[in-house]
């Protein structure tokens, strides 16, 4: 029962900790979710970018462009969401609301698809890609963008409710 | 509401009551409201009774008591004191206003005057028709208790009691309905639910200005959740006690209704909808296959038709070993219509099936799937591959433990079919994402819908996703904000 206690107790003095580690773990779960969806609209031709696009400018090896290079890919890219989390964890977290998310969604897509496109050699520029390509990915965006920053916004909303009474988690 | 200013007292006259109840609720022109007039102590005393609604047993019994006391009783001025003892009941009140007596009397209460008195007394001599418990239709499991609640909410909240002995477990219980008066119960653990959203539910239901609710729950339901147009359910309906229970103990606020077999649980989200008492009567392993399937079957009554529809409009976005998908046949209608039609078809037999009684729908069943579907394709109408894809999509709806959920997707579903259809990948795709986005926003009682995939749980995701052993389950859903996190007090 002490032991217990304790282990309450501890809980409560790393809530703090606690929140930045859910939103890395959202931000992961995000990355993984979305781009697995984005492999399976790849998949179907919805689109001609796979989530292998990442790997494709600095690894060798033919190994990339097949389904262990993809599913390496989305590893990867639930790495990167937790970057993209904790980014918006630290600018947009206390804004309501989802649709903080969903601009953060589409000035996502913007900064890939005009900003880091030097950096992708295989990524042609949007005026060349296939309209198909540009509403999935569009939304496919969207909607992750509207799940990291809907996620965070909300969990912050919470600690910020727990906070104001504390009395609520005795 | 209740509160009325000019309430009018008790006569010590009878006669003045008697006018008075003749006018107001017509004693005498109504048949179901009756007097007995006796005399106790050389004074005049009148039951009033609604016949319907008594049982005719206890109150023989109360008159035999009453009319005995002429035998063993002399002293005639205490004769109020002296009929008060001697009404055997354990639910006997004063009642000093004829408003209220009225109220009584019509919830099927015996109201007893006496002559020379200012002071009614009111009797629970209540006896409702109604059912007993049994097994409810829509939420059946293969183990497990086979109580499911009744139109009567005295034996609704006895059945929840049954289960929760807890010195903390509130049944909070109001009249809403200027006409109607139906009683309604709030229902909540003290210390674990959410002060704020009982507060909150209280509220809104004292709110409600209606003159009846005839529809019991489900008018309710529109008044606090304002549902509007949206199709998709904002609470959890359940008819059976051992559910409500659980989610007492998680810390949701239940609304029970006079009158309606089936409970209101609050705050709800999608996900609510998408489980079932039969996972928590299997073991857990089982249980969690058990929701994968039907998790499976839930998708595809969403997205099978929409994603057919797509590749028969366009070949070309298959993968080369996918290419057998799609009708090999020349079709005479459009696919699109052929789909239509089927689904419309399902549709119709599914609401016949609801007020056919049973030895026809059998048949009716028998016809539909032999005739009709052969013969569509017979004549060219429909290609086999409709009948399958429509039928799949419409099983997956009845896996779909939720009956409101089930309709609700089938609507969304006919919407994304029809964009898929006019707008083809970006149609799939935009109305994917807008769908998913307007549940999104939607809140029911400030509780965002999809919770806990977006706004994202991680911890109660897993609970979700994988159903957790009894001795697994530490907390509660947060969602609740319960004012006692854990479950098991250590």
């Amino acid at each position: 029962m002490a032991e217990n206690q304790a282990q309450f107790e501890q809980n409560k003095r790393e809530r703090p900790m606690s929140l930045l580690m859910k939103v890395m773990i959202i931000g992961f779960i995000g990355g993984v979710f979305w781009s697995l969806l984005g492999y399976l609209a790849y998949f179907f031709h919805f689109t001609e970018i796979s989530p292998n696009m990442i790997l494709l400018p600095w690894v060798a090896g033919d190994w990339k462009y097949g389904k262990l290079g993809n599913y390496i890919a989305i590893f990867l890219i639930g790495l990167l969401s937790i970057l993209v989390a904790l980014i918006y964890y630290v600018v947009l977290r206390q804004i309501k609301g989802m649709w903080a998310g969903v601009l953060y969604g589409f000035v996502l897509w913007l900064a890939v698809f005009y900003g880091l496109n030097p950096l992708f050699p295989n990524l042609e520029a949007v005026a060349q890609l296939e309209r198909n390509t540009i509403i999935t990915t569009l939304c496919l965006y969207v909607l992750y963008g509207v799940f990291i920053g809907y996620s965070i916004s909300f969990e912050t909303q919470e600690m910020n409710r727990q906070t104001q009474s504390p009395e609520a988690n005795k | 509401m209740e509160v009325k200013e000019n309430k009018v007292p008790i006569s010590e006259k009878l006669t003045d009551n008697e006018n008075f109840l003749k006018e107001k609720i017509g004693v005498g022109t109504s048949f179901d409201l009756g007097v007995r007039k006796i005399h106790v102590l050389k004074r005049e005393v009148h039951i009033y009774y609604c016949n319907g609604l008594c049982d005719t047993q206890y109150l023989i019994e109360l008159l035999k008591q009453i009319v005995r006391i002429n035998d063993n009783e002399r002293q005639t001025a205490q004769a109020k004191q002296i009929i008060e003892n001697r009404l055997v009941h354990q639910q006997v009140s004063p009642v000093h206003h004829l408003d209220e007596a009225v109220d009584r009397l019509l919830s099927g209460l015996i109201v007893i005057f006496i002559e020379g008195e200012s002071t009614g007394f009111v009797v629970d001599v209540r006896s409702y028709p109604g059912r007993q418990p049994e097994e409810p239709d829509t939420e059946k499991v293969v183990r497990g208790a086979r109580d499911g609640y009744v139109e009567n909410i005295i034996v609704n909240t006895a059945l929840t009691r049954r289960r929760i002995r807890d010195e903390r477990l509130r049944f909070e219980i109001l009249q809403v309905g200027e006409r109607s008066k139906t009683d309604i119960c709030i229902a909540y653990i003290k210390d674990v639910a959410d002060p704020g959203l009982v507060e909150l539910v209280k509220r809104e239901l004292q709110q409600i200005n209606i003159d009846g609710l005839t529809m019991g729950d489900k008018t309710i339901e529109e008044f606090l959740v304002k549902q509007g147009y949206n199709p998709y359910p904002l609470v959890r309906y359940t008819e059976r006690p051992d559910v409500a229970a659980t989610h007492l103990l998680e810390g949701h606020v239940l609304v029970m209704v006079d009158t309606s077999p089936s409970v209101i649980i609050t705050p709800t989200t999608f996900f609510h909808h998408v489980q079932h008492a039969e996972e928590y009567r299997q073991s857990p392993a089982v249980g969690t296959f058990v929701r994968w399937v039907r998790f499976l079957g839930i998708l595809t009554s969403l997205f099978l038709l929409p994603l057919w529809v797509l590749f028969v409009l366009e070949p070309s976005l298959l993968p080369d070993k996918w290419a057998f998908i799609g009708p090999n046949k020349q079709t005479n209608i459009p696919i699109i219509i052929q789909i239509l039609l089927a689904d419309f078809g399902i549709e119709f037999l599914r609401m016949a099936a609801i007020h056919t009684p049973t030895p026809l729908s059998t048949a009716m069943g028998l016809i539909a799937a032999v005739l009709i579907g052969q013969i569509a394709i017979d004549v060219g109408l429909f290609v086999p591959e409709v009948i399958l894809y429509v039928s799949v999509a419409a099983i997956g709806s009845f896996a779909t433990p939720s009956y409101e959920l089930s309709i609700a997707n089938k609507i969304s579903r006919l919407l994304l079919i029809i964009v898929v259809a006019l707008f083809k990948v970006p149609g799939l795709m935009i109305g994917t994402t807008v769908y998913l986005l307007w549940l999104i926003h939607i809140r029911s009682l400030n509780t965002p819908y999809l919770w806990p995939f977006i706004p994202f749980d991680p911890a109660a995701f897993m609970q979700i996703i994988v159903r957790r052993s009894a001795a697994g389950a530490k907390v509660r859903p947060s969602i609740v904000h319960p004012q006692n996190r854990r479950r098991q007090p250590s």
